[in-house]
């Protein structure tokens, strides 16, 4: 028998100058998502609804997948996330939750995923993933500007973007 | 008997050098831009360095374990109050590299009591001290809440553990 299996998760925090709307906007509507993650995230983020984070090179590959679990436009979206191979077992799915928060000018976004198999490859792409992910959502917002390497130069140049 | 440690990582990326990012973490003109804190020292394995509020004023102290600019600074962390205590002492560690056209900033602070209100004063400072600065290095200005933090950090004046990070 394999040993038993731990949970982990991973917590990032990062401060935006932005609106809650305008972050919101940057994870749910795939024409950002396009330019700062490399990736369509498309849903109608409806509670119930089905996501996914498509390539956008033209080849529309689902490279995760999940249900809108919670979604309160501006404020917090909770999603579970499993790659498309996965989709079926629920042992597999784990789970992000962005919070959404104004203060003062700047907006709190705290991204918690968790319900990680500890020692995962999952687990560990999202680490590295979603650093990433998230200092480039703040530049394209703050600026105007994405990475290069998520936007210009697409998925393939970033693989440890690919799950985050 | 060793004691439970706990850590806390961040990295972000910027669209800097990992000279300007050096000097965001060492040039204390810098640093109170977007820390409203500036860290003194001159950098040289063994110095000390303070973490000074604009009065003058000493929130966190320690010594430079590490210094190889641009790319590695290691301090040693602790409260003036309890420069005495090694037991105290928690460690940072920055690490700064290239990553394609953009820097790396890893952040490393480790050997910190865990539950302690150092281990939840930096966990929460740390986000924000390196989103400022990655916003003031991409546009040169830094969190416009800043100032006000800085405030909020003068009221708790006795947590120095929290306005220090």
């Amino acid at each position: 028998m394999t040993q038993a299996q731990t949970k982990t998760e991973f917590v990032y925090t990062t401060y935006v100058t932005s609106t809650p709307k305008k972050v919101w906007d940057a994870i749910t509507n795939p024409e950002f998502t396009r330019q700062y993650w490399g990736k369509a995230n498309v849903s109608d983020w409806k509670p119930g609804s089905k996501w996914s984070m498509v390539s956008i090179d033209g080849s529309d590959v689902v490279n995760i997948t999940g249900e809108v679990l919670e979604s309160r436009p501006h404020s917090r979206l909770v999603l579970s996330w499993a790659s498309p191979e996965n989709a079926g077992n629920k042992s597999e799915h784990s789970r992000v939750t962005f919070d959404i928060e104004a203060i003062g000018d700047v907006v709190r976004l705290n991204v918690v995923h968790d319900q990680l198999w500890a020692g995962s490859e999952m687990a560990g792409g999202i680490s590295k993933g979603w650093p990433l992910v998230l200092s480039g959502l703040k530049s394209f917002l703050e600026t105007g500007k994405p990475f290069d390497i998520l936007a210009v130069k697409g998925p393939c140049a970033a693989p440890q973007a690919k799950v985050a | 008997m060793t004691q439970a440690q706990a850590e806390f990582l961040y990295t972000t990326y910027i669209k800097t050098t990992p000279q300007r990012v050096w000097d965001a973490i060492t040039n204390p003109e810098f640093a109170r831009q977007y820390w409203g804190h500036g860290n003194i020292s001159d950098w040289r394995p063994g110095s000390r360095w303070d973490h000074q509020k604009p009065d003058g004023s000493v929130l966190m102290t320690g010594k430079v374990l590490e210094s190889h600019p641009p790319r590695r600074l290691v301090l040693s962390w602790v409260r003036p109050d309890s420069v005495a205590d090694q037991t105290e002492h928690s460690r940072v560690t920055f690490e700064i590299d290239m990553f394609e056209d953009m820097v790396r900033l890893n952040v490393t602070h480790d050997r910190l009591k865990p539950g302690s209100e150092m281990a939840r004063g930096i966990s929460a400072g740390w986000p924000r001290v390196l989103s400022s600065m990655k916003t003031f290095l991409e546009t040169g200005t830094p969190l416009n809440t800043w100032a006000g933090q800085d405030r909020t950090c003068d009221s708790h004046a006795t947590k120095p553990d929290a306005t220090a990070a």
